[in-house]
C-alpha cells in the first residue's frame, strides 16, 4: 500500500521499482520497532489500561504489516475486529472489574528470570531455524490479493469451518451471557 | 491503477450432503433448542434434556446409513473426509455425549442451573468433536478444536455461585487458550513450510523434501505440545485435577472422555495423515509424553483422597497408555495401522468405563454430599448395585480380564511388543510397572466400598434415577461386551488412515 | 523484502507474549499476552501466504481473528464472574484447590 502511494506520486511501477522497495523496507523497520517496543511495554507495565493501549499499537502495527504483505482484507479485518471490537471488550472488562484497576503486585523475581530465559530461548531457536531454512528468500513482489479470491476460498474450500465458526460465535455469545449476568 | 471491474464467477462448491448429514442434524437440534428456549422460556426447560438426547439419537441415523454405505467420501480436496476412522470416532463421541446428557439430567435440575443453555453448549461442543473426526486440514482442525473447547470452558464455570467452579473455569480457559495459541504458532509454521493447509498435501510436500527443514520440526513440536494439553499428558496436565474437581461432575465426565478423545483424534489425523514420514521427530516426543504421563499420573494418584482428583490423575495415566502405541507407530506401515486400531479401541473402551465410573461417583456423591473417598466407605451396605458397577469399572480401568479395559491394555502391549524396537520394549516395561501401581489404588477404592463400615447413618438404599440407571446400563454393557467378545470391537476399530503405499 | 524479516518479528512478538503469560498474575493481562501470540501467528500466516502465494494463509488468519474475538468475549465473562464472587482477579489468589 505504501508502495502504491509512492508509485502514484512519482509514477513508479509498484512491482518493479527500487524506490518502492526501499520505502517498504523503511516502513517495515519503523513499524516493527514500534511494535516490539509497545509489546515490551505492554507485558511490563503496571497499569492495565496502559497495557490495553500498548496492545492497540501492536495490533495497528500488525495491520500495517499485513498491508505491506499485500493482504489488505486481513488488514481491514484486523482493524475492525481487533482494534474496534476486541480492545473495546478489554477496556470494558477492565472498567467492570475496577478492583484490579491500577497496579498489580506479587510479581516474583525468580519467576521473572525464568520467563526471560524461556523467552530468549524461544526467539533464539525459532529465529535460528527461520534463518537456517529460509535464508534470504525474497517475497515475490505481486499485486495485493483480491478480496474476491479470499471470498471464493472461504465459501468454497473452507465452507465447513466457516459455518462452524458461526456456531462457535453463537455458543460463545449465549454462554458468556449466562456466565456474566447477575443471578437474582 | 485503473478501476477494473472484477467479475469473478463464484463456483458453488460440490458438497456431498450425505457425508455432512450428521453435522447438519446435530446443528438443527442445537438451533431448535435455542429457539424453543427463546419462545417458551421456562415452560420448555423440563423437556430440554430429553430433546437433546433424542437429537443425538437422530444424529446417529445418518451415521448409520453412512456406515452401511461404506464408501470413503472425500470433500474439498481432502480437507474433510468421511471414512471408517471418522465414523467410528463420531459414534464414540455421540455415545459419550448421550451418556453425559443422561448424567446431567438431574444434576443440572437440582442445582437450578441454566438448563437450556447448558444443553445447547453441550451440543455445540459435541458438534466440534463430530467435525474434528472428519477434519483433515489445519483450518478445520483448529476451528473444530475451538468449537469443542469454548463451550467446555463455559460449562466448567457453570456452577456460578461456587468459587471453585469459577476458578476451574478461568484456569481451564486461560491454559486452554494459551495452549491453542502455541498450537496455532506451530500450525502457521507447518503451513509455511508446505504452503498448504490440507494434511495430505503437507504429507506430499514432506515427500518432496520439505521435511528436513528445521522449521517443520519446530512446527511439529509446537502442535504436539498443544494437543498434549488437550489430552492432559504430562507435563501439560496441571490443569486437569483442579478443573475436574471444580467443574460440575457431569462436565468433568464429558471432559475426561469426549474432550480427551477429540484431542486424540486430531493428534492421530495430524500424525498419520500429515507428517507420518517424519517419525524420527514425533516418536521421541510421544515416547516421553507416554512414559511421563503413566508414571507421574499413577504416582500422584496414589496419594489422592478426593475421588474426582484421583480420577483426574488416573485419567492422566490412562492417557499415557493410550498414547504409547504412537511412540512406535512410525516403525512400519503395518505397525502404524496396528497402533491406530489399538488407540481407537482404547478410546472406545475407556469412554465406557470412565463414564460409568463417573456415573457411580455422581450418584454416590449426591447421597454422601462429598467426593472424598472415605465417604464412599461401606457403600455396599446402602448401594449394593452401584458398588458392583463401580467395581466392574475400576477393575476394567485397572485392566483385569475379562473386562473391556483388559483388552484395551492388551492391544497396547501387543503393539509395543511386536514393533521390534528397543524403545517399544522399554515403554512396554514402563507400562507393565504402571499397571501394577494403578491396580493398587483402584483396588483400594473397591475394598473400601465393599469391606469398610459405612460412615453414613442412613442405611436405606440409594434411590437411583432412571436416567442414571440407563447411563450405568450402557456403560456396564459396553465394558463387559468388549471384554468378553473382543473380536467385536476389533472389527469396528479396524480402521486405517495410512492410505499411501498399502 | 525478505520473508525472514517478518518471521523474526513474529518470533519476537511470540516470545514477548509467552513472557507475559508466564509472568503476569492478572487474568486480563494474561489474556492480552495471549492476544500478542495470536498476532504473531497471524503475521506468520500472512507472510507465508505472500511467500507461497497461497490464499489459505490469509483465510487462516481471518479465522484466527474471528476465534480470538469469541475467546476474548468468553474470557471477560469469566473474569467478570470471578470478580463478582471474589472482588479481584489476581491469579495468585486462585489456589483453593490443592493436591
Amino acid at each position: 500500500m505504501t508502495g502504491f502511494f509512492l508509485s502514484q506520486i512519482q509514477g513508479l511501477d509498484p512491482l518493479t521499482s527500487d524506490e518502492v522497495l526501499v520505502a517498504q523496507n523503511v516502513f517495515f523497520a519503523l513499524i516493527a520497532l514500534v511494535m516490539i517496543l509497545a509489546a515490551l511495554k505492554m507485558v511490563t507495565t503496571e497499569n492495565i489500561v496502559h497495557a490495553a493501549l500498548y496492545l492497540v499499537i501492536v495490533l495497528a502495527g500488525a495491520a500495517g504489516m499485513f498491508i505491506l504483505l499485500g493482504a489488505e482484507f486481513v488488514a481491514v479485518t484486523q482493524i475492525l475486529v481487533y482494534i474496534g471490537a476486541i480492545i473495546v471488550l478489554f477496556l470494558f472488562g477492565i472498567m467492570l472489574t475496577k478492583g484490579s484497576f491500577g497496579t498489580e503486585e506479587g510479581e516474583l523475581r525468580e519467576r521473572n528470570r525464568m520467563a526471560v530465559l524461556v523467552a530468549v530461548l524461544i526467539v533464539a531457536v525459532t529465529s535460528g531455524s527461520f534463518i537456517d531454512s529460509f535464508r534470504d528468500a525474497e517475497l515475490n513482489r505481486q499485486a495485493p490479493s483480491t478480496t474476491a479470491d479470499i471470498g471464493d476460498s472461504i465459501f468454497g474450500q473452507f465452507i465447513i469451518p466457516f459455518e462452524a465458526i458461526s456456531v462457535l460465535l453463537l455458543a460463545a455469545l449465549i454462554g458468556s451471557v449466562v456466565i456474566a449476568r447477575r443471578d437474582q | 491503477m485503473s478501476t477494473n471491474l472484477l467479475i469473478v464467477a463464484f463456483e458453488r462448491p460440490a458438497i456431498d450432503w450425505h457425508a455432512v448429514a450428521p453435522e447438519i442434524v446435530l446443528l438443527s437440534v442445537g438451533v431448535l433448542i435455542t429457539l424453543l428456549d427463546i419462545l417458551f422460556l421456562e415452560k420448555a426447560r423440563p423437556y430440554m434434556a430429553a430433546l437433546s438426547g433424542l437429537g443425538i439419537l437422530a444424529t446417529a441415523i445418518p451415521l448409520l446409513t453412512l456406515g452401511i454405505d461404506g464408501t470413503e467420501r472425500v470433500l474439498f480436496d481432502g480437507a474433510y473426509v468421511v471414512d471408517n476412522f471418522s465414523l467410528v470416532l463420531k459414534a464414540i463421541f455421540l455415545l459419550a455425549g448421550y451418556v453425559v446428557i443422561l448424567l446431567s439430567t438431574n444434576y443440572i435440575v437440582d442445582g437450578d442451573y441454566w438448563e437450556s443453555e447448558y444443553y445447547g453448549l453441550l451440543l455445540a461442543s459435541l458438534m466440534g468433536m463430530i467435525m474434528m473426526a472428519s477434519s483433515r486440514d489445519l483450518i478445520s482442525v483448529f476451528v473444530a478444536l475451538e468449537l469443542l473447547s469454548i463451550p467446555a470452558y463455559l460449562m466448567v464455570a457453570w456452577r456460578k455461585r461456587d468459587p471453585k467452579s469459577n476458578e476451574a473455569g478461568l484456569k481451564y480457559y486461560l491454559m486452554g487458550v494459551f495452549a491453542s495459541a502455541v498450537m496455532l504458532y506451530g500450525m502457521s509454521l507447518l503451513f509455511g513450510v508446505s504452503g498448504t493447509t490440507v494434511l495430505s498435501e503437507i504429507a506430499d510436500s514432506i515427500d518432496a523434501g520439505n521435511g528436513s527443514s528445521s522449521v517443520m520440526t519446530l512446527g511439529i513440536v509446537f502442535v504436539v505440545a498443544g494437543f498434549a494439553f488437550k489430552v492432559s499428558a504430562v507435563p501439560f496436565h496441571t490443569w486437569a485435577p483442579d478443573v475436574y474437581e471444580g467443574a460440575p461432575t457431569p462436565v468433568t465426565a464429558f471432559l475426561s472422555v469426549a474432550s480427551k478423545a477429540a484431542g486424540f483424534v486430531a493428534l492421530l489425523a495430524l500424525i498419520f495423515v500429515g507428517f507420518y514420514e517424519l517419525s524420527n521427530i514425533w516418536e521421541p516426543l510421544i515416547w516421553i509424553l507416554a512414559a511421563l504421563s503413566m508414571t507421574v499420573g499413577n504416582l500422584v494418584a496414589l496419594r489422592q483422597t478426593n475421588i474426582v482428583r484421583l480420577m483426574a490423575y488416573s485419567g492422566v495415566a490412562q492417557t499415557g497408555f493410550m498414547i504409547a502405541p504412537l511412540a512406535v507407530a512410525g516403525h512400519s506401515l503395518s505397525t502404524g495401522n496396528q497402533a491406530l486400531s489399538a488407540i481407537v479401541t482404547y478410546l472406545a473402551i475407556y469412554a465406557a468405563m470412565n463414564l460409568g465410573a463417573f456415573a457411580v461417583i455422581i450418584t454416590l456423591a449426591r447421597r454422601t454430599g462429598s467426593a472424598e473417598i472415605d465417604s464412599f466407605s461401606g457403600a455396599f451396605h446402602f448401594a449394593p448395585g452401584l458398588t458392583v458397577a463401580m467395581t466392574i469399572f475400576l477393575f476394567s480401568l485397572a485392566g483385569i480380564p475379562p473386562l473391556g479395559g483388559w483388552f484395551a491394555k492388551f492391544e497396547v502391549f501387543r503393539v509395543l511388543a511386536t514393533s521390534g524396537e528397543t524403545w517399544g520394549y522399554l515403554l512396554a516395561v514402563v507400562a507393565a510397572i504402571n499397571s501394577v501401581i494403578a491396580l493398587f489404588y483402584y483396588a483400594t477404592i473397591a475394598r473400601k466400598m465393599w469391606a469398610d463400615d459405612p460412615s453414613e447413618k442412613d442405611l436405606n438404599n440409594i434411590e437411583v434415577t432412571p436416567s442414571l440407571v440407563s447411563a450405568l446400563a450402557i456403560c456396564v454393557l459396553v465394558t463387559l461386551l468388549f471384554g468378553i467378545f473382543p473380536q467385536l470391537v476389533a472389527r469396528f476399530t479396524e480402521v486405517s488412515l495410512l492410505a499411501f503405499g498399502v | 523484502m525478505l520473508l525472514n524479516q517478518f518471521l523474526i518479528l513474529s518470533a519476537v512478538l511470540f516470545s514477548i507474549g509467552v513472557y507475559g503469560v508466564l509472568t503476569r498474575r492478572n487474568g486480563v493481562m494474561v489474556l492480552m499476552s495471549i492476544e500478542l501470540i495470536l498476532n504473531s501467528v497471524n503475521i506468520n500466516l500472512v507472510a507465508f501466504a505472500a511467500f507461497r502465494e497461497a490464499i489459505p494463509g490469509e483465510v487462516f488468519a481471518l479465522f484466527v481473528i474471528a476465534v480470538a474475538a469469541a475467546e476474548v468475549g468468553v474470557g471477560l465473562a469469566m473474569v467478570l464472574l470471578l470478580y463478582r464472587n471474589r472482588r479481584n482477579i489476581d491469579l495468585a489468589g486462585i489456589d483453593s484447590m490443592k493436591g
